[in-house]
């Protein structure tokens, strides 16, 4: 057995009318990790992970997928991969229980092993008191659930989810988050793209950060987060003050020279080593300034912190999974 | 890329929990599930009957009486029924066979196009068990109208095998029309689209061939486009079963007896359409699921 379930060097993919989808990323997924591409819409996520799952023949570079060459041996990494894409694929007309016998019979799970393996993927998503109705009447977060059940029929050691949860209310994306644990526990591999920081942070051992079909940083989600330097103070100002309240936060001796202060659109955001410790002093001077703050806070810095540092552009974030938001369940 | 295989380097996962399903597994596989599909679609199977069935109706009651005099003046001396069936039986080929684009592009919409492609299901497979599950389903449609048919006063001179041969011809018809219609899906990438593309077709193929009138009884330049419509043979040799006798309205071989003479030229270039359809929608999907990029 390899040590890698993702082994790949120097993927590249470049379309006909020549646009550079992916250009010359390397990748080693270790068996057993979950991992996480993160980056913006159009940044190379799906067509990176389309690539590893055989759907697209690379360009250049050389792919290995559990030990299998991706496109001389592209039937056999099929065979050990489950696969769930950014648009939820079930077939509407079959019932859960009918979509999930289909995977099976499309994996060759052994006909004795079958109906045991579904109710058991049933139970895991939690769609056995629903299995027998027909998946076009179910919720987005439903449909979601049956299609991630479908891609673990046959066991595959490494599964690839793209944008998983992109769409869903935090409730169903908690829900989601939930199996994908389960499952990675169980020590599945797991390869997931997502546009939510909160997602790859929440989840994944190792991050790499993607943009513009290339990797610019990876590691562990709090490496990551020290790259950015400090903690982080937002100031929320009232309209027009920003400037001037900019000019105060970068006056010599308030934060360290290495501190980064920028205007948002809400007020001002600092990030510095001393953030916690001189946040009180610039709201002082504010005030003394003639400057309402009309609300702070000092956080650790998020992922999103860390794409502006690296990148330079904000990245977008998830919906809050704090939020209780009703999760539409089916009434047919 | 010219790296070892896993077989080659031994490196291969040998844990996956597969059996390998066999080739005519995989066709069955996915013959079942556009199968069911069909049936829990009831509308598919009733929309492609819906149409034909009126024409049949109300041609055979609103024509019936001017037809029947075209025809005695042509000598055919048969029912208007009689005559109309194999018109309808290839009329519900073409409305059915329709439906596989469209079928296609759902899927390719839904996500279940990709979904099979991961698998490790051979393609051909996955096409062959769609297309033979619509070809059944062609089968059975066209089955009740030449049901219909006899209930309405249609006779199938050459009896049950013969009416199993009508079936037989509206499967082969079908082909060419299946192949074109998944062509437009690939094309189009957009059900409506498929579904107007093969719909505009449908009326012009129908009018412009042999099905409704004796071509004796149609204008000159309708009879040159009929010749080269492929509803003309479709209609010609479901006719001459029907009728027990030569219905070719193009041309006839000879020496194989009346049915035969009409039949067999008849099926040679709708095989020969089948193909070269066949072949082009086999191409674009090919095409379409390839992995290289475009």
């Amino acid at each position: 057995m390899t040590e890698y379930a993702i082994d790949a060097d120097g993927i590249e993919l470049t379309y006909s009318d020549g646009t550079k989808a992916v250009r010359g990323i390397d990748l080693q997924v270790p068996r057993g990790e979950f991992y996480a591409f993160l980056g913006p819409n159009g940044a190379g996520k799906t067509t990176t992970i389309k690539t590893l799952a055989t759907l697209l023949a690379p360009t250049g570079g050389e792919i290995r997928v559990n030990g299998f060459d991706a496109v001389s041996g592209s039937r056999r990494v099929r065979e050990s991969i489950g696969y769930m894409a950014q648009e939820t694929s079930v077939d509407e007309e079959l019932t859960a229980r009918e979509n999930i016998r289909f995977a099976c019979e499309s994996y060759g799970v052994p006909r004795g092993e079958r109906a045991e393996r579904i109710d058991e993927l049933l139970d895991l998503v939690d769609l056995a008191d629903v299995a027998d109705k027909r998946a076009g009447g179910f919720s987005g977060g439903m449909k979601k659930r049956l299609d991630a059940a479908t891609a673990l029929v046959h066991r595959p050691p490494l599964v690839f989810l793209d944008e998983p949860t992109t769409g869903l209310d935090p409730k169903a994306r908690n829900r989601l988050w939930d199996y994908f644990r389960t499952i990675n526990d169980a020590g599945t591999t797991i390869f997931l793209t997502t546009q939510y920081l909160e997602e790859a942070d929440q989840l994944c051992e190792r991050i790499g950060v993607i943009l513009d079909g290339e990797i610019v940083a990876s590691g562990a989600p709090a490496e990551l987060k020290q790259r950015v330097g400090g903690e982080i103070l937002d100031v929320d100002l009232a309209d027009g003050d920003s400037q001037q309240a900019a000019e105060i936060a970068r006056r010599a001796g308030l934060f360290e020279p290495g501190a980064t202060v920028e205007v948002t659109d809400s007020g001002l955001t600092v990030t510095s080593q001393r953030a916690r410790e001189r946040g009180t002093d610039l709201l002082v001077e504010l005030r003394d300034a003639g400057i309402p703050v009309t609300g702070f806070n000092v956080r650790a810095p998020t992922l999103d912190d860390v794409f502006l540092a690296i990148t330079g552009e904000h990245v977008e974030t998830g919906p809050s999974a704090g939020e209780a938001t009703e999760e539409l369940e089916v009434g047919r | 890329m010219s790296t070892p295989t896993a077989e080659e380097t031994g490196t291969g996962e040998s844990a996956v929990d597969r059996s390998s399903n066999s080739y005519f597994g995989e066709v069955w596989v996915n013959f079942k599930r556009w199968n069911r599909k069909a049936v829990r679609n009831p509308f598919v199977l009733v929309v492609s009957l819906v149409q034909p069935v009126i024409f049949l109706v109300l041609f055979t009651q609103v024509f019936g009486g001017v037809a029947g005099d075209a025809l005695s003046r042509s000598g055919a001396g048969v029912s208007y029924e009689t005559y109309l069936v194999p018109a309808i039986a290839v009329q519900v080929a073409i409305a059915a066979a329709a439906t596989s684009g469209v079928g296609l592009v759902n899927d390719i919409e839904n996500g279940m196009f990709e979904k099979v492609l991961v698998s490790p299901m051979s393609r051909s497979a996955v096409f062959l068990g769609k297309t033979a599950a619509e070809l059944l389903r062609i089968a059975v449609q066209v089955g009740i109208i030449l049901g219909l048919g006899v209930v309405l006063g249609a006779e199938v001179g050459t009896g049950l095998l013969g009416a199993l041969g009508v079936v037989a011809v509206g499967v082969v018809f079908s082909l060419w029309f299946i192949g074109f219609s998944n062509s437009l899906a690939v094309l189009t990438k957009d059900q409506e689209s498929t579904i107007i593309g093969a719909n505009l077709l449908q009326f012009p193929l129908l009018f412009l061939s042999s099905a409704f009138l004796p071509l004796e009884a149609l204008p000159g330049w309708i009879r040159t486009v009929a010749r080269f419509n492929p509803v003309t043979y479709g209609v010609d040799a479901a006719r001459s079963l029907m009728l027990n006798a030569d219905a070719a309205s193009v041309f006839s071989a000879s020496g194989f007896g009346a049915v035969w003479n009409a039949v067999l030229p008849a099926l040679g270039v709708l095989l020969a359409l089948d193909l070269l359809f066949g072949g082009i929608a086999v191409a674009m999907i090919r095409r379409a699921s390839s992995s290289k990029v475009q």
